[in-house]
């Protein structure tokens, strides 16, 4: 008796535990879709403009009031347009990289912020982060011609106004991986390392 | 006082399962402390000259409470770090949650980090309170066999597995929300 109860005690924590792995996995996927579906529409690297296609163009003033600028269209360097927002951490941390990319890569790149809401919030943002050295834009049409789902995200645009890679960007590698993109001629480099494996099948 | 008392085998699960998620919320945290310090600064709670102490200083003590909980020696001193630790997070989404500043990432943990401010959090919190005060218990004495060390187990993951779920279900929630209005 002893041992049928011991047998069925421990087939039931077997079947508990995968019924709880079950349930986190159907959470996680309800996740994903709810991200896929959002009205805004979500972030996937084939929604919104595609890399190799011409980028929107947009004028748009700066949050301070004293420039406009121009997205999308012939420049003489090419565009990073990074999309990020005051209340999102990962974005913060990635300001002082940003500023590291706008020093040494002055010579070919222009680095233009972006982001939507209200003008107050985020003029404390930038004044409070010392932004002063980037463009800042404010338009919802911006991020919205761009498909932009999730932040921090970051368009980077040739001298003749071409997508050349996109994507959402967590850390300095990803960030670096724009460029590395652009300097192959591939989407991401993600696409890159799957290309190659494709070419390794066939 | 007998009443008091609960099973060995349930403390020690309860206090397992908190030590788990305790110590991995501090490794989450300390492993990019520049994002969990930008978390702190948006609470909008601390002076700036503060946060980097802070948002150092916390998840160590997250990790020194995980770390106590395990051992028989140090389990009250888990119980009182554990219980100060949970409180402080606690008091910092109330009170954003009472001035309605609720549209910033909870910085604590959960699925994604995407988890945004909401009643749920202190419910889940007071959980978690409740399993420290169980988990630090010595229980009831008896005789403990093999059987007891396989419920511990089970229902230690078992206890890990809600947590991570139910994680998750918060961070599903506001692009349920959004997808409810937006459409």
């Amino acid at each position: 008796m002893n041992e049928a109860l011991m047998i069925s005690n421990a087939l039931l924590w077997v079947a508990v535990l995968a019924a709880l792995i079950g349930l986190f996995a159907l959470a996680r996927q309800i996740g994903v879709l709810y991200e896929r579906v959002a009205p805004m529409g979500a972030l996937m690297i084939d929604t919104g403009p595609k890399v190799g296609e011409a980028a929107p163009s947009f004028e748009l003033p700066t949050l301070t009031g004293n420039a406009r600028v121009r997205i999308g269209g012939a420049a003489d360097k090419s565009t990073l347009l990074f999309f990020l927002s005051p209340t999102c951490p990962v974005c913060k941390k990635l300001l002082p990289i940003l500023r590291s990319v706008n020093d040494t890569e002055r010579s070919w790149l222009r680095v233009v912020l972006a982001s939507d809401g209200e003008q107050p919030e985020h003029l404390a943002f930038y004044e409070k982060a010392d932004l002063k050295q980037f463009p800042y834009l404010l338009s919802q049409d911006l991020g919205i011609g761009f498909q932009v789902g999730k932040l921090p995200y970051a368009v980077l645009m040739d001298e003749h106004g071409r997508i050349t890679a996109k994507g959402l960007i967590n850390s300095r590698e990803q960030l670096e991986s724009l460029f590395t993109a652009k300097e192959l001629g591939v989407a991401s480099v993600q696409d890159f390392i799957d290309h190659q494996h494709d070419h390794q099948r066939a | 006082m007998d009443a008091l008392l609960i099973d060995p085998v349930l403390a020690r699960a309860c206090g397992s399962a908190l030590a788990v998620i305790l110590l991995l919320g501090a490794w989450q945290k300390l492993r990019d402390v520049a994002v969990f310090e930008a978390a702190v600064e948006l609470y909008r709670l601390l002076p700036d000259r503060v946060v980097p102490l802070f948002a150092r200083l916390f998840p160590m003590l997250e990790a020194a409470a995980g770390a106590a909980l395990l051992f028989e020696s140090s389990r009250g001193l888990g119980l009182l770090l554990a219980l100060s630790v949970l409180g402080v997070s606690t008091g910092g989404v109330l009170i954003n949650l009472l001035r309605g500043h609720t549209d910033i990432e909870c910085g604590c943990g959960g699925a994604d980090g995407n988890t945004r401010l909401s009643w749920a959090l202190p419910v889940r919190n007071a959980v978690l309170m409740a399993l420290a005060v169980a988990g630090a218990q010595a229980g009831l004495a008896r005789p403990l066999v093999w059987v007891d060390f396989i419920s511990v187990a089970g229902g230690t993951l078992a206890l890990l597995g809600i947590y991570a779920a139910g994680n998750q279900l918060l961070a599903n929630h506001p692009r349920l929300m959004q997808l409810r209005n937006g459409s």
